[in-house]
Parts: structure tokens; C-alpha cells; sequence
């Protein structure tokens, strides 16, 4: 009978030995895990950081100022360019029924037309203009696109351009 | 035998028990404290694994962020690794030193070798060095260097708000500026605990614009090139909350460049010198004489002739040879008029307003930097008729504008602050200096004296400017000089609701071609002025109005109703 006891006794001990011994276990394993992810939560903090700082470097006013002055056409505003909400004028009625064909609307649903070559443009570029707003889908994509493309970039940067030409 | 060594009648059981008893307690007490040591290994978390992570970063200087008023970043922490060595733990000296300066050409041979070679424990080598030296050093596996993580301070709008923000040193601490402020407030004592790891700190919101101090700065390097001055500084402040919206002096310096800042000319001119401000302090002479009840706006003074005080004559600019009354005095800027203004009411009261006013005791502000205002120390009636138009009394133009800013706002001084704070807050602060009507009084007179006045070429349309204009002679070798002067233009926008007031200085402005020679305020700081006030309201979301009536209707009314 002791001797039952004493085996079962035993048993019980080995038994708690071993469910001590696996959850230190676990626990040391957690605890590394928790260094890990402190280490790397730390690492992110920083990477966070020298990102905050170099976007404020990029978006600092001095340097849009620069950007602007050299590839924009834009003029500081006036204050006759404020109007006040009571004096907006009444929406007008549509112009341009709901279905209508919208250029620019399919761009961002398909950005991918945009960045069709603007080979064909100067010989489509008067008719670009007397292009109608509804005709078939496929031809005034292409068309649309491009002629978004040249009007921005003759008019943003003729000058180093058209100098380096002449000087060759 | 027994008898010798235990004696003679004992009771041996009882010694027995006793031992027993004894060494029971014994094993008690030491099972008990290395259970006592289990409990408490088991409730606290393993400690030496947290600290090994932070081991890297031992030199815990973090700083918080110093954000703009709309939350964009003016000064923050990058990490950057520092270079170091353990002399002790070096093999070979000559070979670390040929290695080193392999990866980094820049480093001091002999410097390099002495300190590898001192007895030290612990040497700097260089601090803030870049990743990609720090991957190849750590390639070359010498024994004995090692890194740490250190952080850099970082200021990505440089020279935007230098004089604001002020920099630091090597070791993160705060030298100059806000951030000396910041360590002067409890920082300094979690660095030395070794705190201030963590870089959750709470951000520092200031007053500051960003965009509005960019566009001042602009306009003020602008004006410096085109009249070869010798500087400018500019200053936008709420007079509700006396928030310091923008604050520029140029030239300035790069904060990620301390070393500028040693040059004297770059001093910061609104807190750190003291002027004569000229006849922008007329308005606080006006200010007094309106608000003693004994001077009224129907009032005239004569100023028909130069003022003769002992020997010195007191002339006028603007020559009107006429009976000047009080809103003339004002728009003609006439010196005598003043004079005679403040004589009337005597040299104790305009002492005691000024003192009241705040411009005799020096002004602080989070700012370390600060200067006293020079008052003449025996002050008698020819100090009180210099003053009046703002010779003979130097102080910061920043505590002039805390004047100005009183009497636009209603009547109430309120200490000027280069942190966020609200209305209510102010008005805690604020103590009562004026009488609201003469706030109202001084508001139409501003505003007159754009209308017709010397400040005309200040007007932007839709933005209602109120301003006074001041061109002060400087002393050079003890006398008043003709040619140096310093101008400024104080402008109050809107002036039947202030919400800004702004102030331009130019010191030792050259007249050009444009200005017809002439270098007096009106033609070259007034339209500076003028150009900042179109620049920045849009930014500061002032609403343009049109068709508002004229001065006397939009904000003298309320006066003579109340009357």
C-alpha cells in the first residue's frame, strides 16, 4: 500500500517536473520573442522617425517653392480670387449628361493609356480639339491621352529644350 | 570523560531537543529564502533579456519632437551610429588605425592613433557615422571597436525657424533657443538619470507657422538684396493669445549647422537687440494721451514751428507748419506733436504707462536669449519728449509689439509666447492696461494712416491694413546719423477685428532708384510689409472683405455710440 503510494507519489512528481520544466520553457521562448519584437518595434520607430524626417525635408516650403518656381506656372493668390459661399452661383444644369464619355475618368480607372507614346500626337493635335465627347471607346482614348501629355509638357518645359537645340 | 566535557548533570535529552529544535529552524530559514527567491524569480519577468536590447542605445539623449503649429516637423531624432573603441581589448593598434582610415579618409591618423593608444576604458572615434561605414567596419571584425546608437538631431526646415528653435550640441543638449528651453524644463534632469530613452516623448507644439515664416523669410531676403541692408527681421503675432506666429531675422543661420550661429551678425534682432524703434512708438504715446482722458481725438496740438527744448530742436519730417490735430499728428508722424502730447501729461505718467506697457524690465519669453531695454537712467522732460516719437529708449522689438499688441486688442497686455496657446489661456495672463475705447481709437487711427497716411503703399485690397510706419535714426559715434537708419512698419490686420499683428525692420536700409533716394520707412519696409501681408493672410486664412467703409464709419462708431 505505502509502496503503491510512494510510486504514484513519484510519478506525480515527475510529471510536475516535467510540466515546470516545459512551461519555463515556453516562457524563455516568450520572453526572447518579446525582445525580438521589442528590438524590431524599436528599429521601426527609428526607420518611422528618419522617414518623418527626410518627408518634411522634401516638403518643406523653401524647396516646393524652388520646384514650383522652375516646372509651375503658378502666380501667388490675389485676394479677389476669394469669393465668399453666399455669392457662388446656382449649380448650373447639366451640360454633360450622367453617361456621358469621361476622358479623364478613364484615365484613373486605367492608368495604364496614359503612358502611350505621344508619337502620333502633333499630326492629331488639331483634331484633338474638335474631337466630340461621345464617340466610340476605342478611338478617342488613345487620342484623349496623348493629348493630355504634350499640352503639359510644352507647356512646363520648353526652355531647357529648346536651348540645348539651338546651342547644338 | 563525559562529565569533563558536558559537566556534570545534564539533561542530555533536553541538549538533544534543543540541537533538534535548532537545526530545524535552520533549514527553515533557508528553505524559505530560496523559495522566496523562486516566488520572486517567477513573478518578475526576466529582466537581463530586455536590458540586452537596450544595451545598444546606453546614451540616452532622446529629445522630443519640436512640431509647428500645424503639426509639421520642425526638429526631431534620427538614429545614427556613433563609432567607438576599448583600448584595452585592441591587439594591434597600427593595424586598426590602417583599417579604419581605410574605410573612413576623413579621420585623423594621429589623433586616431593616440586615443587607441591611452589608457582609457572607453574612447569616442567619430560620432554619427553613416550605415554603409558602419556595415564595412564592422566587416574589417577588429576587436575592440564597436557602436553605438546614438541620436542626431535633425532640423529638415534648416534655416527656416534657426532662431526659434535654436540647436544642440554633440550630446543632444539643447544650447540656444526652444530647445535650451526644453532642457531648462526637466529635460536636462532625465538625461542625467538616463531616462530619456524612450523617444514616445510628447511632442513640443509651438506657435510657429512653418508656411507663414517661409514666406516671411522669402520676402525678407528679398528686401534685404534690393536695399542692401544691412539686415531684416520680421514678426507676426496674435495680439489675442500673444502666440509669436512667425519670427524671422535675417540673416540667419542653418541649425544643422551650429557653428553659424557664432557670428555675431546673425543674432536674432527681435529679443536679442534692443532699438530705437522710431516712430512706430508714437502709437504708444497716442495710446497713452487717448487713453488719459485728458487729450481727446478733436484735440490740436501746434506745429507750427520746431519744438525748442534747452538746446536742442525737435523738427519734423513731414513739415505741415500748421495747428495739427490728434489723427494728423498720427498720419503726418509729426515729432513735435507727440512731444507736446507727452509733455502735457507729464514725465511721471508716460514713465509709469511705459512701465505699465511692459517696455522698461526686460521681457522673457521661452526664449533664452534676451536683452534689457536701455533706459536712460536720470529721466527728465527732454528724455519724455525724445520718447514720445521713440529716440532715446532702446528696446526689443518684440516687447514693443507686446505694447502695440495691447493697445489693438482691447486693453490687454498679454506676455508673448512662442508655445501653442489658447485665447482663454492668455486672458488669464493678460492684465487690463487701457480703456477699450482707446483700443478703438488707436484701431481707426492705424487704419487712417494706411488710408492717407505714410503707411499708404501697405494697402492690400480686402484685408483691411491698419499700420504705422518708423524710421530711426541710428547713433553712430555718438551722434544721431542721417544716412543709417533703421525702419519699420508695424501693421495691424484687420484693423476693426485684430487678428495679426505684423512687424518689419530693416536695418540700415540704401535708398535706390525706385524709392527716389529716399530710405525712410514709407518707401522701403512699408511695401515689404504690404507684400508679407498679401503673402501670408491667405495662409493664415484671413477672409478678404471688399467694400468695407471707411475708418471713421467701420470702427469709430461703436466709440461714439457708446459716448
Amino acid at each position: 500500500m505505502m509502496r503503491l503510494l510512494n510510486m504514484c507519489v513519484i510519478a506525480a512528481l515527475v510529471a510536475a517536473a516535467a510540466y515546470v520544466y516545459k512551461v519555463k520553457f515556453e516562457s524563455t521562448r516568450q520572453a526572447e520573442r518579446l525582445a525580438n519584437i521589442r528590438t524590431e518595434i524599436r528599429r521601426e520607430h527609428d526607420l518611422i522617425a528618419a522617414l518623418r524626417a527626410e518627408w518634411s525635408r522634401l516638403d518643406s516650403p523653401a524647396r516646393i517653392q524652388d520646384l514650383a518656381k522652375r516646372h509651375l506656372a503658378l502666380k501667388p493668390i490675389e485676394p479677389r480670387q476669394f469669393d465668399r459661399f453666399d455669392t457662388l452661383p446656382e449649380r448650373p444644369p447639366d451640360l454633360v449628361p450622367p453617361d456621358a464619355y469621361d476622358p479623364i475618368g478613364i484615365l484613373i480607372d486605367k492608368p495604364e493609356i496614359a503612358e502611350v507614346p505621344p508619337a502620333t500626337v502633333p499630326a492629331r493635335k488639331g483634331t484633338t480639339a474638335s474631337v466630340p465627347k461621345r464617340t466610340t471607346p476605342s478611338v478617342p482614348k488613345g487620342t484623349t491621352a496623348n493629348a493630355s501629355v504634350p499640352k503639359g509638357t510644352t507647356a512646363s518645359v520648353p526652355q531647357p529644350n529648346s536651348s540645348s537645340m539651338s546651342k547644338r | 570523560m563525559r562529565t569533563l566535557l558536558y559537566g556534570r548533570n545534564v539533561d542530555r535529552a533536553a541538549k538533544a531537543r534543543a540541537r533538534l529544535g535548532l537545526a530545524v529552524l535552520v533549514f527553515a530559514v533557508g528553505y524559505s529564502v530560496i523559495a522566496g527567491r523562486l516566488v520572486l524569480f517567477a513573478a518578475v519577468p526576466d529582466s537581463h533579456l530586455v536590458r540586452r536590447s537596450s544595451a545598444a542605445d546606453a546614451v540616452a539623449t532622446a529629445r522630443p519632437d519640436i512640431l509647428d503649429r500645424n503639426g509639421e516637423i520642425l526638429a526631431t531624432d534620427v538614429r545614427a551610429p556613433s563609432l567607438f573603441g576599448e583600448p584595452h581589448r585592441i591587439i594591434d593598434v597600427d593595424e586598426a588605425v590602417e583599417l579604419l582610415t581605410a574605410v573612413m579618409p576623413d579621420l585623423d591618423v594621429a589623433e586616431l592613433r593616440e586615443r587607441l593608444s591611452s589608457r582609457r576604458r572607453f574612447v569616442w572615434l567619430k560620432r554619427e557615422i553613416t550605415p554603409q561605414q558602419r556595415a564595412a567596419i564592422h566587416r574589417l571584425g577588429l576587436p575592440g571597436i564597436g557602436f553605438m546608437s546614438e541620436n542626431k538631431r535633425v532640423y529638415p526646415n534648416g534655416v527656416g525657424a534657426a532662431h526659434v528653435i535654436g540647436h544642440v550640441n554633440i550630446d543632444n543638449q539643447g544650447i540656444a533657443g526652444i530647445e535650451k528651453w526644453l532642457d531648462r524644463s526637466g529635460l536636462a534632469d532625465l538625461h542625467l538619470a538616463g531616462l530619456a530613452t524612450d523617444r514616445l516623448q510628447k511632442p513640443v507644439e509651438l506657435s510657429v507657422d512653418l508656411r507663414v515664416q517661409h514666406a516671411m523669410r522669402d520676402e525678407l531676403v528679398k528686401a534685404r538684396d534690393k536695399f542692401k541692408a544691412k539686415a531684416a527681421a520680421g514678426l507676426v503675432i496674435d495680439p489675442r493669445s500673444g502666440e509669436v506666429i512667425s519670427m524671422v531675422s535675417v540673416p540667419d543661420y542653418d541649425a544643422n549647422n551650429p557653428r553659424e550661429a557664432l557670428d555675431p551678425t546673425r543674432i536674432n534682432r527681435l529679443t536679442t537687440g534692443v532699438f530705437e524703434m522710431g516712430s512706430t512708438f508714437k502709437a504708444l504715446t497716442l495710446g497713452m494721451a487717448l487713453d488719459s482722458g485728458k487729450i481727446s481725438l478733436r484735440d490740436s496740438f501746434d506745429a507750427r514751428s520746431a519744438l525748442q527744448y534747452g538746446k536742442h530742436t525737435i523738427h519734423d519730417f513731414h513739415p505741415q507748419n500748421r495747428v495739427l490735430t490728434v489723427p494728423e499728428i498720427f498720419t503726418y508722424s509729426s515729432n513735435i506733436g507727440t512731444a507736446r502730447m507727452a509733455l502735457k501729461l507729464g514725465v511721471e505718467h508716460h514713465k509709469a504707462f511705459l512701465r505699465k506697457m511692459g517696455q522698461l524690465d526686460r521681457l522673457r519669453t521661452e526664449l533664452p536669449e534676451s536683452a534689457e531695454p536701455l533706459v536712460p537712467r536720470r529721466w527728465g522732460e527732454l528724455n519724455t519728449v525724445t520718447i514720445a516719437f521713440g529716440h532715446g529708449l532702446s528696446v526689443a522689438p518684440l516687447q514693443a509689439m507686446m505694447g502695440l499688441g495691447a493697445l489693438m486688442n482691447g486693453g490687454y497686455l498679454i506676455p508673448p509666447t512662442f508655445r501653442k496657446r489658447t485665447e482663454q489661456e492668455a486672458m488669464a495672463l493678460a492684465t487690463r492696461v487701457v480703456k477699450p475705447e482707446t483700443s478703438e481709437k488707436m484701431r481707426y487711427l492705424m487704419r487712417l494712416n494706411v488710408e492717407k497716411g505714410t503707411a499708404s503703399k501697405a494697402e492690400v485690397p480686402g484685408y483691411y491694413v491698419g499700420g504705422k510706419t518708423g524710421t530711426a535714426e541710428k547713433v553712430v559715434a555718438g551722434r544721431y546719423s542721417k544716412t543709417k537708419v533703421l525702419t519699420s512698419f508695424t501693421a495691424v490686420l484687420p484693423a476693426d477685428q485684430p487678428r495679426y499683428i505684423v512687424l518689419i525692420i530693416l536695418d540700415e536700409p540704401q535708398p535706390t532708384p525706385e524709392t527716389h533716394g529716399y530710405a525712410t520707412s514709407g518707401w522701403n519696409a512699408v511695401p515689404v510689409g504690404g507684400a508679407v501681408i498679401a503673402r501670408i493672410a491667405p495662409l493664415l486664412g484671413l477672409q478678404p472683405r471688399f467694400e468695407l467703409p471707411a475708418s471713421d464709419k467701420l470702427i469709430l462708431a461703436s466709440v461714439k455710440e457708446s459716448r
